[in-house]
């Protein structure tokens, strides 16, 4: 494990932000850190940065401090800096030889590198933060929701980015947005009131929580379709799910996949999609945090 | 780009350099003159029925005009100026992203403290050399030794004054706090100067030291307040990097 820890605690005064977290990520994983607002994640970050200090536990990083970067959720840079030289105070203070130009373009931000730091965009900021982590060629990268703050496409090119980044760093991420940590991590941590719910891959998680159901969009009308469906001994529930959908309930998958078709054909169903429930990260989320 | 070329940068970029230039110029230049002129300007102003006369005006009298001035607005914005820098963790974000690159806090604050200090100590200089001249044509020249001595003194104390800004914004953790909180404690030292035996004793009391010698102080009578101020500043410096490691963000 390049980052561990054995119950990490942090107190504010009366309040426990973090409360024995045993944190195990793997070397060259890209692991995300999720969890509801005050669940402790940004503290947990600022721990592992050596920020602040823990109240009682153990932290173990296995680089040296130097290797280590975080990414704040919201980047700020001295507004009458260039994008440019954000980049080479980095490079300047962390002693590399990465090349700022190149690490400005992988952020999109070549055309804005001699722009003043003061006219980006809340976007541009969050990229050239990344740019500024990434050009002192950190092995242990922190990211606090990294991409909260950009427009899609945005999102899309800092998510390519982390993930090109899996073998060459570790990569530790908070996210709210879970579909992106579902895309990008292999490995998923749980937080809820300072203490880590689950640790592990997130196969692990999801596995033993597929549900034996199909969701259904049909051409209106459905209810004679739902009361047919209702009335077979495999179907053990049908609920609509949305406008024209059906979320329909069985005993087994392996039946469905050979009885379902006939049984809408001989309902009179005019079929637009058919397709089983696999379970997201979300649903796991939420049953966790709740 | 270095940590040192940032803080230029700041001064530079944020016009900062030229406010603190242009307070101490502005002094330098108006100070002499004022005194050379004023029993013509309060002529002027009057109705005629009031006649003002004033004795004529000697070389520690416009010396002492910039150094009045130099020592309240001047000093203002030398604060002003040093904690924006110095309070580098009055913004979580940014404050990240320098304490996570360096190995301690003091890499951070050395620049940001040598540099506002020197930034002060050209103001200053350049304030003093501006009323030296004007002193010299418009009223008589300053004697040389005794104005080096006095310019020496108060570069000290400016010194004094940063390092103090530096102590503050370790502790406390705002911009404006730091300025405010560092004027209040410069301000009761300079209160405590007017208690008897400590008035020689007191960093404060550096700040008028030029127009007094000038006029005729000893500058022997000044050396405690030397002693006490480089080894506060020194103190200061420690203090600001012990608590800036401690902070956390």
């Amino acid at each position: 494990m390049i980052v561990s820890t054995t119950g990490l605690t942090k107190r504010y005064g009366t309040h426990t932000a973090l409360d024995g977290v045993d944190l195990a990520v793997p070397e060259g994983s890209v692991y995300g850190l999720v969890g509801p607002n005050g669940a402790g994640k940004t503290t947990l970050l600022a721990l592992l940065a050596g920020l602040r200090k823990p109240t009682a536990g153990e932290l173990t990083i296995a680089v040296a401090k130097r290797k280590v970067a975080l990414l704040p959720d919201t980047p700020q840079f001295d507004p009458w800096l260039t994008g440019r030289e954000v980049v080479e105070l980095a490079r300047g203070l962390m002693g590399v030889a990465a090349d700022p130009d190149r690490v400005l373009a992988d952020a999109g931000l070549a055309d804005a590198a001699d722009r003043r730091v003061g006219g980006y965009s809340r976007g541009m900021l969050q990229r050239l933060g990344l740019a500024a982590t990434i050009v002192g060629e950190p092995e242990v990268l922190l990211l606090d929701e990294p991409a909260s703050a950009l427009d899609p496409a945005g999102r899309r090119e800092v998510l390519d980015l982390i993930a090109r980044m899996r073998g060459h760093a570790t990569v530790i991420l908070s996210s709210h947005i879970l579909g992106d940590v579902q895309e990008v991590c292999d490995t998923v941590g749980v937080l809820r009131a300072g203490r880590l719910l689950f640790q592990g891959p997130i196969a692990n998680l999801l596995v033993g929580r597929a549900v034996p159901a199909y969701r259904i969009k049909l051409r209106p009308p459905t209810d004679g379709v739902a009361a047919a469906l209702r009335a077979l001994p495999w179907v053990t529930g049908v609920e609509p799910d949305g406008p024209d959908t059906l979320r329909c309930n069985v005993s087994s998958l392996a039946e469905a996949e050979s009885r379902l078709p006939g049984a809408l054909a001989e309902a009179g169903a005019r079929v637009v999609s058919l397709a089983p429930l696999a379970p997201d990260l979300e649903d796991v989320f939420l049953e966790l945090t709740s | 780009m270095t940590l040192w070329r940032l803080e230029w940068l700041r001064l530079v970029r944020t016009r900062r350099l030229v406010a603190i230039l242009a307070v101490y110029l502005f002094f330098g230049i108006t100070g002499p003159f004022t005194v050379r002129y004023l029993g013509d300007i309060l002529g002027r102003a009057g109705t005629g029925r009031i006649k003002f006369e004033l004795p004529p005006p000697v070389p520690a009298d416009g010396i002492a005009q910039f150094v009045g001035n130099a020592s309240q607005i001047g000093l203002l914005v030398v604060v002003l100026v040093s904690a924006s820098a110095l309070a580098f963790d009055a913004r979580r974000e940014m404050a990240i992203f320098l304490r996570t690159r360096v190995d301690s806090v003091g890499r951070i604050l050395v620049p940001a403290l040598a540099v506002n200090t020197i930034a002060a100590v050209a103001g200053f200089v350049l304030g003093v050399a501006a009323t030296w001249y004007e002193t010299a044509v418009l009223i008589g020249a300053p004697p040389v030794g005794r104005m080096l001595i006095g310019l020496a003194y108060g570069v000290l104390f400016l010194a004094f004054a940063v390092a103090t800004v530096a102590a503050v914004a370790s502790v406390v953790r705002g911009t404006l706090a730091a300025a405010g909180v560092s004027l209040v404690a410069l301000l009761v030292l300079a209160v405590l100067g007017n208690i008897g035996w400590l008035a020689h004793w007191v960093p404060t009391g550096l700040a008028g030291a030029l127009g007094a010698i000038v006029r005729d102080a000893d500058p022997v009578d000044y050396l405690p307040a030397v002693g006490v101020s480089i080894v506060l500043t020194g103190l200061l410096i420690w203090f600001a990097t012990v608590m800036g490691s401690r902070r956390e963000i």
